[in-house]
């Protein structure tokens, strides 16, 4: 093994978490370990409005990227794929969303 | 004199701070005893409680069922009212019975009512009613006045008469209203969250900002604190800020968690739209007094001249019948969502009727979309929904496409005995009604008086003693 430090989100953040806001919404907070790890999310290409668009089959216009270094934290914020408790959704509080972004190599 | 009354009356906030007591963000399932009994200690001014969300879905605004069990509700209004009469102080509950639509407020007040009579309580019982007639919101939709919050669709006539309940967040103005008629306890169907807990203190002539932030973090009581939780929550709000502490002394309220709930189940974090404007979260401080309590200051406020009104509405679909079952196949599993969609036209083919099947592949992106790659290739869960005009259409669609699934023969089938592992028979399960929601919508201009309907009861429970 070798001895690289660990750059995926899962190591370098304390919190990542998913849920509605709102029927129509979703936001997912981040938030990191430390000051480092932060400043290394909020440069990260990993963590575009772009690149999170792809990952939830989103236009990046759909997505919302707030930064709050003070917190070392970071809010992404998104139209859900279909109101909460329609038929056909899988994730009615919206809270296991977040799951994609966990191996994500910052 | 009433609770309400008297603390309008007697408290000035230069004379000492108000103390706020946030019993439960959830009422109804199961409120601490000892973080709650450790916060009456501190001799709250009022007591608040939040009830309901949205957050459960359509299904109990459509049903006008509670979603947390009653047995439970009944013993957390007990554990409040009780307090609340023995401290004589306010009680302010707010979207009463989860939806806060008519039965729910309905069952709440009933339940209140038994216990009145049964411990002997006299109070003045204080009620807002949320529900909208189809004919406010269609004026509304007519003329306008009806914003979709985030990919609503633009309700048509009949979707919106076919609601079976719509209700408003009553906000401040509401609450302002109703408890000038000097209630002990107010019941408010749907209710904005933060209105439960900052209506008293805007009244007592605190910083509108200051109120709505510290009713913004309080409604979910120590999920502000680190480590998170249910427990009741004080703060002690004075004319330039708040003070936080978690009447559990092991949940600490630190200026990273308390700053971190601001982003909690919120699009945006530094401006928060409330009925009356916005609150302004970029200026707020967070500041540790000691290792278990913060102070807040610095939020701001942005008032519109006339506040909004956010609608909710559910409407039913119809009956739904589950069925569960599991496959191990890999070749079944490598075609599942084909073979789903065959055995649908096939059950489609023998079964008429309007009725619609959704098939959840647990393990093949049920809960999210998920790459072919990563598709489970050795196990899946199969939940499929059945909804129908009837329950019995539904039943039979769900037997029908259970037979027919079990022994559907897919390309390369070597297991012609059987292509699903049930865990239990019958593994059609009746499962409610369905619902869906029509309206979540910001309505302009909405005239407030007529939608929420006070009602004032002077209930005498110890006449019956």
């Amino acid at each position: 093994m070798s001895n690289q430090p660990d750059h995926r989100l899962r190591a370098l953040a304390h919190t990542v978490r998913s849920k509605n806001a709102g029927p129509t919404q979703l936001t997912i907070d981040l938030f990191f370990k430390d000051a480092q790890g932060y400043a290394r999310a909020a440069a990260s290409p990993a963590l575009s409005c772009e690149a999170v668009a792809l990952l939830y089959q989103l236009a990046p216009a759909q997505v919302q990227r707030h930064l709050l270094p003070e917190l070392g934290a970071m809010k992404f914020s998104m139209p859900r794929w279909i109101c909460a408790g329609s038929p056909g959704d899988g994730d009615v509080y919206g809270a296991q969303q977040h799951a994609p972004l966990l191996e994500l190599l910052l | 004199m009433n609770a309400t009354t008297r603390l309008l009356q007697s408290h000035r906030p230069a004379q000492g701070p108000l103390r706020v007591l946030s019993a439960s963000g959830q009422l109804g399932y199961g409120i601490a005893l000892d973080a709650f009994e450790r916060g009456l200690q501190r001799k709250p001014h009022f007591i608040g409680c939040d009830m309901g969300s949205i957050d459960p879905g359509p299904y109990y605004l459509g049903s006008g069922a509670m979603a947390a069990p009653a047995a439970m509700v009944a013993r957390d209004l007990e554990l409040v009212l009780c307090a609340a009469r023995t401290l004589d102080v306010p009680l302010v509950i707010g979207s009463a019975g989860t939806a806060g639509a008519r039965p729910q407020l309905d069952a709440t007040v009933a339940m209140v009512r038994a216990i009145a009579q049964e411990r002997g309580l006299d109070f003045r019982l204080g009620t807002i009613r949320s529900d909208l007639r189809p004919a406010q919101v269609l004026e509304a939709l007519h003329t306008g006045r009806l914003r979709p919050i985030g990919a609503m669709a633009e309700p048509s006539v009949d979707e919106v008469l076919a609601c079976s309940h719509i209700v408003g967040q009553c906000g401040t103005e509401t609450l302002t209203r109703a408890l000038h008629n000097g209630p002990d306890v107010l019941i408010a169907g749907r209710c904005c969250d933060t209105a439960i807990f900052a209506a008293l203190p805007e009244m007592l002539g605190y910083p509108v900002a200051l109120c709505l932030q510290m009713a913004k973090i309080i409604e979910c009581s120590s999920l502000c604190c680190s480590p998170g939780g249910r427990d009741a929550m004080l703060a002690e709000l004075d004319m330039d800020g708040f003070t936080l502490e978690s009447m559990n002394p092991d949940a600490h309220a630190t200026p990273a968690s308390v700053a971190a709930h601001a982003l909690y189940e919120q699009a945006d974090p530094f401006e928060v739209e409330e009925p009356t404007g916005t609150l302004l979260l970029r200026g707020a401080r967070y500041h540790a007094l000691d290792a278990h309590r913060t102070r807040v200051s610095g939020a701001q406020f942005r008032a519109r001249p006339i506040p909004t009104l956010k609608i909710e509405g559910a409407a039913l679909l119809g009956a739904r019948c589950v069925l569960i079952a599991g496959v191990a196949d890999p070749v079944l599993l490598a075609q599942l969502p084909q073979v789903i969609d065959a055995v649908q036209q096939r059950v489609r083919q023998l079964l008429p009727g309007d009725w619609s099947l959704h098939p959840h592949i647990y393990g093949q992106g049920a809960v999210r979309t998920l790459p072919a790659q990563q598709h489970s290739a050795h196990e899946a869960g199969l939940v499929i929904e059945c909804i129908a005009p009837s329950a019995a259409l539904a039943r039979t669609v769900a037997g029908v496409f259970k037979q027919n699934l079990l022994h559907h023969a897919y390309a390369g089938r070597l297991c012609t005995a059987g292509n699903l592992a049930f865990a239990f028979t019958p593994s059609e399960l009746d499962a409610n009604d369905a619902y869906r929601f029509v309206l979540y919508h910001v309505m302009h201009d909405a005239p407030m008086k007529q939608i929420f309907q006070l009602h004032s009861v002077d209930l005498r429970g110890a006449a019956l003693h």
